[in-house]
């Protein structure tokens, strides 16, 4: 396997724009990319695409062959990959691997989306086989509901606050206002989040991350490449995909078996992470700060105990302390999260790479994570889809 | 109860010893499955068959949500909207399900407390046929997570 560098990363703001098309958002992002890495889109030997199931991609998914037929048909492979929300983190990993196998040497990897209002429904398929048509039709349980009772399960049993809650989308929010990217740049108050509409209690509206519209792209090449044409390489130094375990416990159907090795919740998330920092070689203690996919305040707390950042409980102490803060010993979510960005779903696994190459270059501005030299990202998506990178500043 | 239309066929029935969920358990490792599957997807089962079971009615909150604002389609409810409660209910039998609360006060449920299936009205239709599906009733206070 060959070393892998981003050499280039490009973004459109996330927000709500009605009078741009996804494609409008993609060609934004990849210009950047490419400008920001100095190579031509023939210079580009691959691209690795997200594939939406909201936007572009002419209803089959082909959100690559739409980017490529705006940019020029140069006949380049393109290769749509579908993970639902973690699709821009499966892309990012077939880019990785194909530069890393020596199948090409330039690629580019893209996400884009443009979301229909209000909180994503089920799966659209209207039919009592998909077990989450079933889910609403005989109970009702919409995301947030779902995040709802995950969240209730740790108040049980961690005695997890309302204020602790309301407490990390204050910190999201404090990090957003030092990122042009974010759709929210504004500081909330404590007392402005308690005070929002509870959406489905414990959860409150400025709690959970809202749909988007943004893309992001990065230009990726083999070590050679990079040291010889870029300025700026931050590395690739793992990369992984997984799915979910069989009996890991999450309600994602109608039913499942009560799990028989205790507590355990996104396993495809822990997964992918446990498989990118073993082949980082790196232990929580070395990743100097993370993203991960934070639909809800929720998973600030329950994804670093999932993947052995702290133990189990002690999370809610650590943000407490602002140990989660770009600063702290503990850094989550420096670009602002999906609070701050709110979610265009299949774009969110490579804008979150652009947050790690940014926080590696040393360019995060008032959000710099001091020193940061190694960076996690993860996304996950519906069908038990994970994703995770780890990063280095320096091989 | 008066006639109502289960909202999906086939998930529960109302049996003489009282409401039960239908599904189905694999012959071989025991797993359970709700709805019906025809096969095991237990990755370290090999067992060739899933036999016709009944779950429940007992069981134990191991998480819950209320929905507080009215949910959109595919989701049921009549009109004016309640707040409901769902929870995430551990059956006795080893199944982990997902069912309405029924109750008045969404906010007395909690995480632990004892319950029991039963079949229950959701919405109804637009020509005013009742839809039934399967809930939860607490019948003991909880010590908890």
């Amino acid at each position: 396997m060959r070393d892998v560098a981003v050499i280039g990363l490009g973004m459109h703001p996330w927000g709500k724009f009605k009078d741009k098309s996804v494609g409008d958002l993609c060609r934004v992002a990849v210009d950047q990319a490419l400008a920001d890495a100095g190579v031509a889109w023939r210079e580009i030997e691959g691209v690795a695409a997200a594939s939406s199931r909201f936007s572009g991609g002419r209803g089959w998914g082909l959100n690559g062959n739409d980017v490529v037929d705006d940019l020029g048909n140069t006949g380049v492979p393109v290769y749509n990959l579908s993970a639902g929300c973690a699709a821009g983190g499966n892309a990012f990993n077939v880019g990785w691997s194909m530069v890393a196998s020596g199948i090409h040497d330039v690629m580019l990897v893209v996400g884009g989306e443009k979301m229909p209002k209000g909180f994503i429904q089920t799966s659209g398929v209207e039919e009592v086989t998909d077990p989450e048509y079933l889910r609403q039709v005989c109970v009702g349980m919409p995301g947030p509901a779902f995040w709802g009772a995950m969240c209730r399960r740790r108040m049980a049993k961690h005695g997890t606050t309302e204020e602790q809650l309301a407490r990390i989308a204050v910190k999201a929010h404090a990090n957003s206002v030092h990122n042009k990217w974010a759709r929210f740049r504004k500081e909330f108050t404590l007392e402005q989040v308690l005070g929002s509409a509870m959406v489905s209690y414990p959860l409150r509206l400025f709690e959970i991350c809202p749909v988007s519209d943004g893309a992001a792209a990065v230009v990726i090449c083999s070590a050679d490449i990079a040291r010889a044409n870029s300025r700026r390489p931050v590395w690739v130094a793992g990369s992984a995909v997984a799915t979910a375990r069989f009996d890991d416990g999450i309600p994602r159907g109608l039913a499942g078996p009560v799990p028989a090795h205790g507590e355990a919740y996104h396993s495809e998330a822990a997964l992918a992470v446990e498989k990118a920092m073993a082949m980082a070689g790196v232990n929580p203690p070395e990743v100097d700060f993370m993203e991960l996919q934070d639909n809800t305040v929720f998973y600030e707390l329950s994804f670093p105990e999932e993947w052995g950042f702290c133990k189990p409980g002690e999370a809610e102490g650590l943000m407490e302390a602002g140990e989660t803060t770009p600063t702290g010993s503990m850094p989550i979510n420096p670009s602002g999260g999906f609070q701050s960005f709110g979610e265009a779903t299949t774009a969110q696994g490579i804008w979150q790479v652009c947050e790690l190459v940014t926080q590696l270059r040393g360019d995060g501005g008032g959000r710099q994570v001091p020193g940061a030299g190694v960076g996690l990202a993860q996304a996950l998506g519906l069908g038990g889809n994970g994703s995770a990178v780890v990063m280095r500043s320096e091989l | 109860m008066p006639q109502a239309t289960p909202v999906v066929e086939g998930l529960f029935t109302d049996t003489a010893n009282g409401p039960r969920l239908t599904g189905s358990r694999c012959a071989g490792c025991d797993m359970p499955y709700l709805p019906v599957s025809a096969l095991c997807h237990n990755p370290d089962c090999d067992a060739p068959d899933l036999q016709p079971a009944e779950f429940g009615p007992w069981g134990v909150i191991w998480s819950l949500a209320r929905q507080d604002y009215p949910p959109p389609a595919p989701v049921k409810f009549d009109e004016p909207y309640q707040a409901y409660a769902m929870a995430v209910v551990d059956l006795d039998d080893g199944l982990r399900v997902l069912g309405r609360v029924a109750t008045d006060d969404p906010e007395s449920v909690d995480v632990g407390q004892r319950v029991e299936l039963i079949i229950d009205t959701l919405a109804h239709d637009e020509d005013g046929k009742e839809l039934s599906t399967w809930k939860f009733r607490v019948v003991e206070q909880g010590a908890g997570a």
